[in-house]
C-alpha cells in the first residue's frame, strides 16, 4: 500500500538502529501513524533537518501494518520555527495527541485544529493558553467526548453568562445549587467563550484551564504529562512580575 | 562459515562499534589476528584503561580521567564565558573551529518532554550552582538546532536570565559556500527569521 505526499506532522521521533529514525506522525487523512525513516540520521540528505516536530510536511510512505516505511519527505512551508514558551506549548499538543489518539484512526478535523493551533502559537507566542484550550476542545470533540457548552445538562435551559455552574464530568453543566456536586465550578461566561471561541479574559482563562484539566484527566489516566511539568519548571525559577503571572498561568 | 569460539567472540564484540556490521567485524578481527597483533594488544589495553578510568569532569561534565578536565583547569581560559553544549564531541568541534577561549558545560543530552527527560537528567542543577558561583558573565547556548535543542536552550535561557546574567544563542543559517536554492526549507526559514542588520 503506497501513500503519496500527504500533509502530515511529526509528533515524535527517536533514534532507531544506527542511522534510522522511528517516527510517530500525524497525517491529515491517515491519523496517527508509525513510520521508519531509513538512513534519516546519516549523510547530508535534506530530509535530515526536515523530519522534526512542528514542521509542515508532505510525507510518502509504503507498507501496511503498524510500521510503514517513509519513502519521501518534502516541506510544505508556511510555518516559521517555534521558539520559547510557544515551543513548550507545542510539545504539550504532541503529548496529548500521542497519549489520546490510536494509530490509524483518521481525524481530519483534528488535523486542521492542530495546524491552526501551531499557527496561533507562532503568531502570538506570548499567549499560548487560549490556543491550547481551543485545541483541547477540538480534541475532546474528535474523540467523542465533546463538551456541553451552550445548554445545561438537564433540560434545554440556555447557559447564562453570569450564573455559576458546576461542570459534571459525565453530565455537563449543572446549576451550582448544592454543595455536594463534584466538578469544577465556573461561570456561564467561560462556557460561552469556549463555545464561541472568543472573549477570553483572565477569569475565563483560569476557569477554562481548570475545566479542561479535570475533563482531560479522565482520559489521560494517572501518568503525568511531562510537557506540563517542563512548562512549570521553566518558569518556576523566575522572580520578576511577569514571571509570577506566567507561572500562575502554566499550561 | 563458522569461526572458532574465541574469534567468534571477538567478531561479536567488534560489532558494538557504530557502523560495524558482521562483515566488517570479521574483516577487522582477521586483520588484527593475522597482521597486527601488537596493534590489537595496544587497542585492548587502551580500551580497558579508558573504560575503567574515564569519568566526567566535576565542573563541565565532559569525559575525562582527571577530576577536573584540562580545559576547566587551564589558567589561560576566560572563566567569565560559559558555552553550553549537548555532548563532549560538540566541545571538540567548537574547540577545533571557533577559537572560543571560555569554558564549557556539557549537558550529555537535551530536554525531551515526550521521552521523559527533564532538567534534572541533564545536570541543570549543577549548571545552576555554577551560575550562582558568580564567575560567569555570559552564557552561550550552543545546543543543537533541533526542537529539543531549542527547548533546552529556552529553558536554560530562562534560568540564566533570572540571575541577571547575559545569555546568547548561536546563530543558525545557510552553510558557507551553499546556494539558497539547495538549502532545506527549515534552515532557510531559520536564517530568514534570524536575519540581522548589516
Amino acid at each position: 500500500m503506497r501513500t503519496e505526499l500527504r500533509p502530515a506532522y511529526i509528533l515524535h521521533r527517536q533514534p532507531y538502529r544506527e542511522t534510522s529514525l522511528l517516527l510517530e506522525a500525524f497525517g491529515s487523512d491517515a491519523g496517527r501513524i508509525g513510520l521508519v525513516a531509513r538512513g534519516a540520521r546519516s549523510g547530508k540528505g535534506a530530509s535530515r533537518g526536515l523530519l522534526q516536530p512542528f514542521v509542515p510536511l508532505l510525507l510518502s510512505w509504503s507498507g501496511r501494518g503498524d510500521l510503514a516505511t517513509l519513502t519521501a519527505v518534502e516541506a510544505r512551508g508556511g510555518l516559521p520555527p517555534l521558539t520559547g514558551s510557544a515551543l513548550i506549548s507545542a510539545f504539550y499538543l504532541n503529548e496529548l495527541l500521542l497519549r489520546l489518539l490510536q494509530r490509524h484512526d483518521p481525524h481530519e478535523e483534528l488535523f486542521h485544529a492542530y495546524e491552526l493551533a501551531l499557527r496561533r502559537l507562532t503568531a502570538v507566542p506570548q499567549q499560548p493558553e487560549w490556543t491550547l484550550r481551543l485545541f483541547e476542545k477540538a480534541l475532546l470533540q474528535e474523540l467523542g467526548y465533546g463538551l456541553l457548552l451552550e445548554h445545561e445538562a438537564h433540560g434545554d435551559a440556555v447557559i447564562q453568562p453570569a450564573v455559576r455552574y458546576c461542570y459534571h464530568v459525565q453530565q455537563g453543566p449543572l446549576r451550582d445549587a448544592s454543595a455536594d456536586l463534584h466538578g469544577p465550578r465556573l461561570h456561564g461566561a467561560t462556557l460561552l467563550a469556549l463555545a464561541a471561541e472568543e472573549g477570553a479574559d483572565e477569569r475565563v482563562l483560569a476557569e477554562a484551564k481548570t475545566l479542561m484539566r479535570t475533563i482531560l484527566a479522565q482520559y489521560l489516566g494517572t501518568r503525568p504529562l511531562r510537557s506540563r511539568e517542563l512548562f512549570r519548571q521553566t518558569y518556576a525559577g523566575r522572580t520578576d512580575v511577569s514571571a509570577a503571572h506566567q507561572e500562575d498561568e502554566e499550561l | 562459515m563458522s569461526h572458532s569460539p574465541l574469534i567468534g567472540r571477538l567478531i561479536e564484540a567488534l560489532r558494538c562499534l557504530p557502523g560495524v556490521g558482521p562483515k566488517s567485524a570479521q574483516r577487522m578481527a582477521y586483520h588484527l589476528l593475522e597482521r597486527n597483533r601488537d596493534g590489537a594488544r595496544r587497542l585492548a589495553e587502551a580500551l580497558v584503561e579508558a573504560v575503567e578510568r574515564v569519568g566526567h569532569c566535576r565542573d563541565c561534565r565532559t569525559l575525562t580521567e582527571a577530576e577536573v578536565c584540562p580545559l576547566c583547569s587551564s589558567p589561560r581560559r576566560d572563566r567569565s564565558l560559559l558555552c553550553v553544549v549537548e555532548s563532549p564531541t560538540d566541545v571538540q568541534a567548537l574547540e577545533q573551529s571557533t577559537g572560543f577561549q571560555g569554558l564549557y558545560f556539557v549537558l550529555l543530552g537535551h530536554l525531551s518532554p515526550l521521552d521523559g527527560i527533564g532538567p534534572e537528567d541533564i545536570g541543570l542543577d549543577r549548571l545552576a550552582a555554577r551560575l550562582d558561583g558568580g564567575e560567569v558573565q555570559e552564557v552561550i547556548l550552543a545546543t543543537n538546532p533541533t526542537v529539543e535543542g531549542e527547548a533546552t536552550a529556552h529553558y536554560i535561557g530562562e534560568m540564566v536570565h533570572s540571575r541577571g546574567i547575559r545569555v546568547t544563542r548561536i546563530a543558525h543559517g545557510v552553510p558557507l559556500g551553499g546556494e539558497l536554492e539547495y538549502v532545506d526549507g527549515g534552515t532557510l526559514s531559520h536564517a530568514f527569521h534570524g536575519r540581522r542588520e548589516v
